[in-house]
């Protein structure tokens, strides 16, 4: 039994080792940074200086930071939906026999094996172009360009959302073809239409994928940082339609513009808390929202 | 003889790390090699691009210097991401990085704890004397009177125009104050063109000089750091701006257009007709623009009742400078020395269509022979930008309604309104 033991924690060890040193370590630094005023995030512990929640304090006091946490509301919910919604839908058509599957479901999970970057440009540059755009007779017709300071948050949220439908509809694919087909052989014998059989069978059995899903979404919206930059351009401040946390915690702590700013690492933890705490809340609000799945098929 | 496998393991363990972490503590390399050197290596962090001009020309030279004295450089092209991100991060964990480059304010501020005083290496060998006096004024100004870092590729800050455009609207003098201004557009207008384009990128700048000539930038600083957007200053730029926008100045899709493509749709094919940028400009459209597109250049026009007038104006340079922990100081300073002088910095005007560091080389490159009256003229510096950018907490909102304001979509009550909202008052 000792020997167990003994051999328990060899095993153990060097696992833990690693999860202490590449998780447990930066999440407990980070906590402590954000009671701190700090220049640089790789500045000595000796150099921080102690700010309680001040950080946290002028989190709460800053405007364009509560346009960041409003931008990310905006894409979780309104970006979520569209995406839940529009991926599902194409999972249902795509396992309905439809001729070609194969060559739909490549297409549409194609834009997630291309750069951010590459796609970006194509959607600024060829899409939304207010000289050229593909969609520029649109923006015309309502009489807006698409890249102006007031549609640019929507124009980056659809572009956005176009690269993701692919990924989770892929999710949603796999749950629905696990789904027996005596079930809907018995529905229609039934008469049950399609409709009603996907109202009654597909969607109570995907509660289980649905879950994955809104939970795969909310990691990639509270992460969004990327799709931000590269529509307000690298290298120069994003627009307060666009910010979100995480791009305001960047700019905190790199400030990697044209122009020399004062930074606070503290700020960009207290950020990072911020948003840990937000991802807790929305998975806790989303386990009581969907329970785990009690049916066996 | 488990316990001897394990302990022979240990043993090539240790050396490895030992061989790694001396790995990372010198670039010297002092033992054995070219006989004048020692073949030394100096560790080279660049803030361009491989694929940039400045990066080819760069390339070439370290090559050249590298054959001319035996002293190894081993060039890193970070970009300015990467050195905005991993810089100080490396110098903090002790990395041997030799020298380094960014701009003018980033190293006299940013990275001043980190770089050595070169005024010893810059007397012993004789730098000075074929340097831009007011750029090295500037590193000393900036870096509390030291000479700290090394300027090269000077650039500044003025409206670039098409001056095939202004001969076909009949503009024949450059505009000195905003009245001026406005006439030239008027009649760039006339001849069917649009006067001014901008990109999102650069939008803040067009505050920054407005409001810099009016107030000074000390006092820009002060209202975008403090939220004092009901300065009479501020109004008065909205409203110049709304004018210039009522009018019709801006072209049409001034608020949508993401960079680069004010620059090039615009300027580069020849809709508009000028452009409030750096002297990096003409480099940046050169493939658009081609080799006879004739370039023209004016300072930003004085204002009515403004503190500033011509002699003052944006200009700045990169920098180098040399890791005070750096071990070859003195080879680090000869990388510096060769490529800021004599042909290395000509290689790096002609790629980059840029300002030569170098006063021998007085030869700039044809399309910047615009910006030599404009560079004279000026006698006081404001930073880029000219402090307009200086609160990272409201640049976000100012890009947002500076856009807003030149798209005629508020007027200029409401920019001073959605500026006062954005700093909480």
């Amino acid at each position: 039994m000792k020997r167990n033991k003994k051999t328990l924690i060899a095993f153990l060890l060097p696992a833990m080792i690693f999860f202490t040193t590449v998780f447990v370590y930066p999440v407990i630094r980070t906590a402590l940074m954000s009671l701190y005023e700090i220049d640089n995030v790789t500045a000595k512990v000796s150099q921080w200086r102690f700010s309680g929640i001040e950080n946290y304090i002028k989190l709460m006091n800053t405007p364009v930071f509560h346009s960041a946490l409003w931008n990310l509301l905006k894409i979780w919910l309104i970006g979520g939906v569209a995406v839940m919604g529009l991926s599902l839908f194409l999972a249902v058509v795509l396992s309905s026999g439809v001729k070609g599957k194969k060559v739909f479901r490549a297409i549409l999970y194609f834009p997630n094996i291309v750069s951010a970057v590459a796609l970006a440009v194509m959607w600024q540059q060829y899409v939304y172009s207010s000289k050229f755009g593909l969609l520029k007779p649109l923006a015309d017709f309502f009489g807006w360009q698409w890249l102006d300071p007031d549609h640019k948050f929507a124009a980056m949220l659809i572009a956005y959302c176009f690269g993701m439908v692919g990924y989770h509809m892929l999710i949603f694919l796999s749950g629905i073809e696990r789904i027996g087909q005596q079930y809907f052989e018995a529905a229609t014998i039934d008469g049950a239409n399609r409709f009603k059989q996907f109202l009654f069978i597909t969607l109570p059995l995907l509660r289980g994928v649905f879950k994955t899903n809104i939970t795969m979404w909310s990691v990639s919206s509270i992460g969004f940082f990327v799709w931000s930059q590269l529509f307000a351009g690298t290298g120069v401040a994003i627009e307060a339609s666009l910010i979100t946390p995480l791009a305001y915690l960047y700019n905190q702590t790199f400030s990697n513009t044209d122009v020399v700013v004062e930074r606070n690492a503290g700020v960009g933890a207290a950020v990072g808390v911020v948003m840990a705490v937000l991802v807790v809340i929305v998975f806790w609000i989303t386990s009581k929202l969907i329970p785990d799945d009690d049916i066996e098929f | 003889m488990k316990k001897l496998i394990a302990l022979s393991l240990a043993v090539v363990m240790s050396i490895g790390l030992a061989a790694c972490s001396s790995g990372g503590q010198t670039s010297s390399g002092s033992d054995g090699g070219n006989a004048q050197t020692d073949g030394k290596t100096v560790v080279y962090w660049s803030m361009w691009e491989a694929t940039e001009p400045q990066g080819q020309a760069i390339q070439q030279s370290v090559e050249a210097f590298e054959a001319e004295t035996g002293i190894n450089v081993d060039l890193q092209f970070k970009g300015r991401t990467g050195i905005r991100e991993g810089l100080q991060p490396a110098l903090d964990a002790g990395q041997v990085v030799d020298v380094f480059d960014e701009s003018t304010d980033r190293i006299n501020t940013i990275f001043l704890p980190y770089v050595m005083d070169l005024e010893e290496l810059a007397a012993k060998y004789n730098y000075e004397e074929t340097a831009e006096p007011s750029l090295m004024s500037l590193c000393r100004e900036l870096a509390g009177g030291k000479l700290m870092s090394i300027p090269y590729q000077p650039s500044l800050w003025a409206f670039f125009y098409n001056q095939d455009i202004l001969d076909e609207a009949g503009v024949t003098e450059l505009p000195t104050t905003w009245d001026e201004f406005l006439e030239m557009c008027e009649k760039i207008k006339q001849a069917g063109y649009a006067p001014i384009t901008c990109d999102d990128a650069y939008s803040t700048a067009m505050f920054g000089h407005h409001l810099s000539r009016l107030v000074g930038e000390d006092r820009v600083v002060e209202i975008v750091t403090n939220g004092e957007w009901d300065d009479p200053a501020v109004l008065q730029f909205a409203k110049d701006y709304e004018e210039l926008a009522s009018k019709g100045y801006f072209v049409d899709t001034i608020a949508s257009n993401v960079w680069p493509s004010g620059q090039i749709a615009d300027i580069g094919s020849g809709n508009a007709a000028m452009y409030l940028n750096g002297s990096w400009l003409p480099n940046e459209i050169k493939d658009t623009t081609g080799p006879d597109f004739r370039w023209g250049c004016f300072a930003y026009p004085e204002l009515e009742g403004g503190e500033y007038g011509l002699e003052a104006g944006s200009y700045g340079a990169q920098c180098f400078a040399i890791n005070k922990e750096s071990q070859v100081s003195d080879e680090a300073f000869q990388l510096i020395n060769y490529l800021t002088k004599g042909e290395a910095d000509q290689l790096l005007s002609e790629l980059s269509v840029g300002i030569p560091a170098d006063t021998t080389n007085t030869e700039w490159p044809e399309m910047l022979e615009c910006v030599k009256p404009v560079m004279s003229s000026f006698t006081v510096r404001w930073s880029t930008y000219c402090g307009a950018n200086s609160n990272s907490d409201i640049t976000p909102a100012l890009k947002e309604n500076v856009l807003k304001l030149c798209g005629g979509m508020i007027t200029a009550d409401e920019f001073v309104a959605n500026m006062m909202a954005a700093s909480g008052k």
